[in-house]
């Protein structure tokens, strides 16, 4: 697996060396162990791996939410290890993030959870954000819901909901953490289908962390995490 | 819906019975503050209302008095010696003292504070005295209409059956009208005469030892220069100061020996807490509640600063919701205290003011207190 040099300086992600430990002293607990990735643009990559092994803490450091003490890591250009904490704020705004749980708030209706992405971007219009969030709602499936609170959705449509938050703001990368963890086998299909495609449409690129067999086909790579380093 | 003013909204309206329940702890706040405030300045203020209706210039009290209302005698020579400084135009006394009324109509006896004074010329402004003819004839006073019902149904009796009779310190006096002054928490009413019909009701006490000198002097004189040339003239036996340093040494002594800025200083304070606390517990389960979604949103690029600003909007709205009400119901209960203590109390804008920003203040600290629990929020462990 030998990084084209050419396409170096284009890649989403590029990880050199990554280790991260977590505890203090005789606690410490090393979780991962110089780890080599790279992310292309529009390439869909799943991690997996048993649980422990490193991958959402992997996740978790491309997502700049936890210091990066050994190694290089650049995401969307930024130099994660020695940015200043509003840099880091700054590139976690241009990645769309889908979690397990998809987290929205209960007083605002689907629209409104969308739409609030927006305010992370004063530069976009209050129209505009407001018809982005519907295009986008639309384009999940769920135009006829965008008016409904999350508690009157199925937790597939919620889920979906959480697919278009991620999206609206046309991120370069999207970070996907066991999307379909909450879900039953076919809707959760169907959400990680959507969010490829609406992927590939915005030619973004997505990194998923799950365990779900049922997906991996849709991948274009397959990263395979065991205690701490990369396997395939 | 582009700040985190909407999003606030949302958030707090979302329940209407919670933000009820808020909006009341805040109301019950606001209108404590308001009403103790209120009392204290209330009772202060009426309690000088004597002290606060000289139009004299300056005042000549004995050096061991520590309030007027407790005022001990200086001799009434000292005063006449006044006049001798071209700045002075004329001096006149006023006698103090307390004694019974009997109330008529129940046949009880209650204390009253009796002054005597010139109505023609002693500088006290006692609306309507001055029109009130035949008081030099003995036995006459006239009430203060302010007075609490102790003494009876005064007021209504001088309407309907003009003057009548009754019993002050053992002697049958007329009372033939009334004034509006005003009594005190130490003083629940007064009536008005002449320095000889004073002396009628205090036999025991001299003529010659006056409670209150009060001088008037020339329009345009430099009170405290002639206040500093009349002092040596006194000499040690009385003491001599201006209207308002007599008014300032009132309210000194009051808010020094009364109990009055202590307890509604701490019922002031003890709303502002029953407030804060309510906000706090409000906004606190809010934010826990929140705590996923919160994490969420930090873990997508929202900022501390805009999880701070969302939890001050809701303390803004919740003071502003809780204010207004709360204003009004103090404003309802000064007008209760009024007619059950019989002292007039005010809405003053400085009050309602301090109040306001008290307020404000008080629900921005419980947002600052309760933001801390987002703030400690680990966006990592959304994942």
């Amino acid at each position: 697996m030998t990084p084209n040099p050419c396409r170096e300086t284009s890649r989403v992600v590029r990880a050199r060396g990554v280790s991260h430990s977590f505890g203090i002293g005789a606690l410490e607990r090393q979780v991962l162990f110089a780890v080599d990735f790279y992310l292309d643009p529009g390439e869909v990559v799943i991690l997996t791996g048993p649980s422990g092994s490193g991958k959402t803490t992997l996740l978790t450091l491309i997502a700049a939410l936890r210091t990066l003490r050994e190694g290089e890591l650049t995401v969307l250009g930024c130099d994660v290890r020695h940015a200043l904490a509003k840099e880091r704020i700054e590139l976690r705004r241009r990645i769309g993030f889908v979690f397990q749980r998809h987290n929205l708030l209960g007083f605002l209706t689907a629209r409104q959870n969308v739409e609030l992405m927006f305010q992370l971007h004063p530069d976009v219009s209050r129209r505009e954000a407001r018809a982005r969030a519907e295009t986008m709602l639309a384009r999940v499936g769920l135009s006829d819901h965008r008016n409904h609170p999350p508690d009157q959705l199925s937790v597939g449509q919620q889920q979906r909901v959480a697919v278009a938050r991620a999206l609206v703001s046309a991120p370069r990368l999207i970070l996907a953490d066991e999307p379909t963890a909450s879900l039953d086998g076919l809707s959760g299909r169907n959400v990680v289908e959507l969010l490829l495609e609406v992927a590939r449409d915005n030619d973004c690129s997505v990194l998923m962390v799950t365990h779900d067999a049922r997906v991996l086909d849709a991948a274009h790579r397959i990263v395979h995490i065991e205690d701490g380093a990369i396997q395939s | 819906m582009n700040t985190a003013l909407g999003l606030a909204w949302r958030q707090l309206s979302h329940q209407p019975a919670k933000l009820l329940a808020a909006s009341a702890g805040v109301v019950v706040a606001v209108m404590l503050m308001l009403v103790q405030l209120g009392i204290r300045e209330g009772a202060v203020r009426n309690s000088v209302a004597f002290a606060g209706r000289l139009t004299a210039d300056l005042v000549v009290i004995s050096p061991t008095s520590d309030t007027i209302f407790r005022s001990t005698q200086f001799p009434r020579r000292l005063l006449y010696r006044l006049p001798a400084d071209p700045a002075v135009i004329t001096v006149s006394e006023v006698y103090m003292g307390q004694a019974q009324w009997k109330n008529p109509w129940l046949g009880i006896e209650h204390p009253i504070s009796v002054y005597g004074l010139h109505p023609d010329r002693a500088k006290v402004d006692l609306p309507g005295l001055g029109q009130i003819h035949g008081l030099e004839r003995a036995d006459r006073f006239v009430f203060d209409a302010l007075s609490r019902t102790n003494y009876g149904p005064v007021i209504a009796s001088l309407d309907e059956h003009g003057p009548f009779y009754t019993e002050v310190n053992g002697r049958r006096v007329q009372i033939v009208d009334a004034v509006a002054v005003g009594v005190s928490i130490a003083v629940d009413g007064n009536i008005y005469g002449t320095p000889a019909n004073f002396m009628r009701l205090f036999p025991s006490r001299h003529a010659g030892a006056i409670d209150l000198g009060l001088v008037q002097v020339v329009d345009g004189a430099d009170l405290h220069a002639v206040r500093a040339r009349l002092e040596p003239m006194l000499g040690p036996e009385a003491r001599i100061l201006t209207k308002d340093q007599l008014l300032e040494h009132e309210i000194a002594f009051l808010r020094s020996n009364a109990p009055v800025d202590f307890i509604f200083g701490m019922g002031t304070v003890v709303g502002f807490f029953i407030g804060f606390v309510v906000v706090y517990q409000i906004l606190y389960t809010e934010v826990s509640h929140h705590l996923p979604q919160l994490a969420t949103l930090k873990a997508t690029g929202f900022t501390d600063r805009y999880l701070l600003r969302l939890v001050v909007w809701q303390a803004l709205m919740l003071s502003c919701l809780g204010y207004v009400p709360g204003f009004l119901l103090a404003l309802g209960l000064y007008r209760i205290a009024e007619s059950q203590i019989q002292m007039p109390f005010a809405m003053t804008p400085e009050r309602a003011l301090g109040v306001g920003v008290a307020t404000v203040l008080m629900c921005c600290f419980s947002a600052g207190v309760a933001v801390r629990r987002a703030w400690q929020a680990d966006p990592a462990e959304v994942f």
